[in-house]
C-alpha cells in the first residue's frame, strides 16, 4: 500500500466526565464522549459511518452506541484489547476509508475502570487465567498474576543493565504529576508529588510502588478519524497523521522468556520511517505509561535518549514543560486518567492543534508529536501527528 | 492445611513437563529440527515452527542464576495471602542459559536477592502427588 502520510487526520476528540464511581453505564459514558468528539469536530452525527471500540468485555458494543446516536452505521467493530488498541484501530479506520468502506470513523474506549472491572489484578479465577494465557501454568502457580509483576521482571533486568534506579522511576512520576497540576480534570490535580514522598512510599511490587502504577478511573474517550480532504472542510484545525505503526509483536507469545526485547523496539523504526522523521523532530509526546518504567524503556526504544542515558534525560527534567520533549502533558495515566491510552492520544491531538494557546499548558512551537501504545512488552503501536 | 494456591494445569502440550516435576525431574521440550529448547512447551517449536519435538531429561540436580526478579508485597492472586513478600524470578539455567524459567525463590531474605545470584532447583510438594519446581 502506498504511504498514507498526511492523507488522514484526527478531527475530533472528546471525553465523558472522569470519576472513581460514575454511577452510570459504559453506554452513557460512551454517548457523552462521542457527542463531545462530534461537537469538537463540527460534524453532523449522521456523517459518522464507522464505529469501533476496544475493551476487556467491560464496555458497550459499537452498534449500541451508534443506535443511540441515531445513526445507521456501515461498519462496526468491537475488539478485545487494551494498550496500543487506539493506534491499531486508527490504522484500521484509515484502511477502511482508503478502500471506500466508510468515510468517517469514531473510535471509543468506555469503561468503569475503577467502580466496575478493574485491571490492576485481584479476584480472578486462577484456573481461567492459566487457560486464558498461553503458558499460564508456568506463571500463575508462582503468584505472577499482575502486569505490574510481569513488566517488573523486564524493569529489574533493564535497570540492572543500564544503571536506571528507583530515583529515575520517581522522576517520571514527579514529572507527570507536575503536568497534572495544570489540568483541573486530572485525578491528581491538586495533589503534586515530591521525590521525597515518592521515596517514602513502600513498594507494592518491587521495583514499583503505587506511584509507578497507573491509576484507575471511570470514563469514556472518543476520537474521530477522516480523510485530510474532508478535514479541510471542517471548522477546526485537524491533527494530520504523518505515520502510524498499527501493531507489532515480539517473537514469542511467552514474552517473559526474553525480557531483553520489547515490541516498541520494532514499532519505533517503523513509525519513524513511515512518517519520515526522527526523534529529533518531535516537539511533544504521549508515551504509554501504565507503569513509570514503561516510559523509560520507550524513551530508549524510540531513540529519544540513548540506552544508558535515559535516567539523566528524565532527571534533567526533559519530560517537563520547557524540557527537550514535554510528555504526557495532561498527566498521563499515572496521574490524569486511564483508558488504556486513549486519553494520552486526546492530549497529543490538543497539543498539536494548539488548543491551549495562551496558557502555560501549551507546549511552545508544537508542530510534531509522537504517541505510543504499549499492550505489554510483547505488543505495541505508535503514531506521529503534525499540525 | 490444604494447598490454596493455584496448581499447574496439565494439558496435552505441557503434561510431560508437569508429570516430570511430580517425579522431581526437569523435562524440557526440544526441537529435533533446529536443536533448540522450547520452554514453555507448546504444540510446535516457537523458534522454527517444526512439530518434530522431543523431551530431554535434565535430571534432578538443576542449577541456575537469577536473571531478573520482582518482590511482591501484595498478593495479586488468591492463595498467596501468607506468602508476602514473594520473590518471583526469571532464572537462567546454568547449563543452558538460553532457557529461562519463572519461579519463586524460597528461604532467602529479600535483601539478599540479586541478579546473578546462584540458585538450585527444589521441588515443593503441594498435594495429590503434585510438585512445583522452585528455587532456593
Ligand atoms: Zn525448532
Amino acid at each position: 500500500m502506498e504511504n498514507i502520510k498526511n492523507k488522514y487526520a484526527i478531527v475530533g476528540v472528546g471525553e465523558s466526565e472522569r470519576s472513581k464511581k460514575s454511577g452510570t453505564t459504559p453506554l452513557h459514558l460512551a454517548l457523552d464522549a462521542a457527542r463531545a468528539a462530534i461537537a469538537d469536530a463540527g460534524l453532523e452525527t449522521k456523517e459518522i459511518d464507522g464505529f469501533m471500540s476496544y475493551s476487556e468485555n467491560d464496555s458497550c458494543p459499537a452498534h449500541q452506541l451508534s443506535t443511540y446516536l441515531g445513526v445507521r452505521p456501515k461498519y462496526v467493530k468491537d475488539i478485545m484489547g487494551g494498550g496500543s488498541s487506539t493506534e491499531m484501530l486508527i490504522a484500521d479506520a484509515i484502511g477502511l476509508i482508503e478502500t471506500g468502506q466508510v468515510n468517517t470513523v469514531l473510535i471509543y474506549r468506555s469503561m468503569n475502570g475503577r467502580s466496575g472491572v478493574r485491571m490492576g489484578g485481584g479476584g480472578w479465577d486462577v484456573n481461567m487465567l492459566q487457560n486464558a494465557m498461553d503458558g499460564g501454568s508456568f506463571l500463575i502457580p508462582y503468584g505472577a498474576g499482575s502486569p505490574g509483576q510481569w513488566f517488573g521482571l523486564f524493569a529489574t533486568r533493564h535497570m540492572h543493565e543500564t544503571g536506571l534506579t528507583k530515583e529515575h522511576l520517581g522522576h517520571v512520576c514527579v514529572s507527570f504529576y507536575e503536568h497534572a497540576q495544570r489540568n483541573p480534570k486530572a485525578f491528581f490535580y491538586g495533589k503534586p508529588l515530591t521525590m521525597e514522598a515518592y521515596h517514602d512510599t513502600p513498594d507494592l511490587s518491587f521495583p514499583f510502588n503505587k506511584h509507578d502504577f497507573c491509576l484507575e478511573s471511570d470514563e469514556a474517550n472518543a476520537i474521530i478519524v477522516t480523510s485530510a480532504k474532508r478535514a479541510e472542510q471542517l471548522p477546526n484545525q485537524p491533527a494530520y497523521i504523518m505515520g502510524i505503526a498499527a501493531r507489532q509483536c515480539v517473537s514469542h507469545a511467552h514474552y517473559w522468556t526474553n525480557v531483553d526485547e520489547v515490541a516498541s523496539d520494532y514499532v519505533a523504526k517503523d513509525v519513524y520511517k513511515k512518517a519520515g522523521v526522527t526523534a529529533k523532530d518531535l516537539d511533544v509526546a504521549s508515551i504509554y505509561d501504565c507503569y513509570s518504567w514503561v516510559v523509560l524503556r520507550q524513551l530508549e526504544a524510540y531513540e529519544i535518549a540513548k540506552r544508558g542515558e535515559v535516567g539523566d534525560f528524565v532527571a534533567d527534567g526533559h519530560l517537563k514543560m520547557g524540557g527537550k520533549l514535554p510528555s504526557n502533558t495532561a498527566g498521563g495515566m499515572l496521574s490524569e486518567g486511564y483508558t488504556h491510552g486513549m486519553n494520552n492520544v486526546i492530549e497529543i491531538v490538543r497539543q498539536i492543534r494548539h488548543d491551549y494557546e495562551g496558557s502555560d499548558r501549551q507546549v511552545k512551537d508544537c508542530e510534531v508529536g509522537l504517541c505510543t501504545g504499549w499492550a505489554g512488552p510483547d505488543i505495541a503501536g505508535a503514531m506521529i501527528l503534525r499540525n | 492445611m490444604s494447598y490454596e494456591k493455584p496448581i499447574p494445569l496439565k494439558n496435552e502440550d505441557n503434561a510431560p513437563f508437569w508429570d516430570a516435576a511430580d517425579r522431581h525431574e526437569l523435562f524440557l521440550q526440544k526441537c529435533h529440527t533446529c536443536q533448540q529448547f522450547a520452554h514453555p512447551p507448546g504444540p510446535a517449536c516457537a523458534k522454527c515452527g517444526s512439530s518434530d519435538l522431543t523431551w530431554e531429561n535434565l535430571g534432578t540436580d538443576i542449577k541456575g542464576r537469577v536473571y531478573s526478579y520482582v518482590i511482591s508485597h501484595r498478593p495479586f492472586l488468591p492463595g498467596f495471602q501468607n506468602d508476602t513478600p514473594l520473590v518471583i524470578a526469571v532464572i537462567e539455567l546454568a547449563t543452558y542459559p538460553e532457557v529461562k524459567m519463572i519461579g519463586n525463590i524460597l528461604n532467602h531474605a529479600i535483601e539478599d536477592i540479586h541478579i546473578g545470584m546462584e540458585v538450585e532447583m527444589t521441588w515443593q510438594k503441594i498435594n495429590d502427588g503434585r510438585s512445583l519446581p522452585q528455587w532456593e
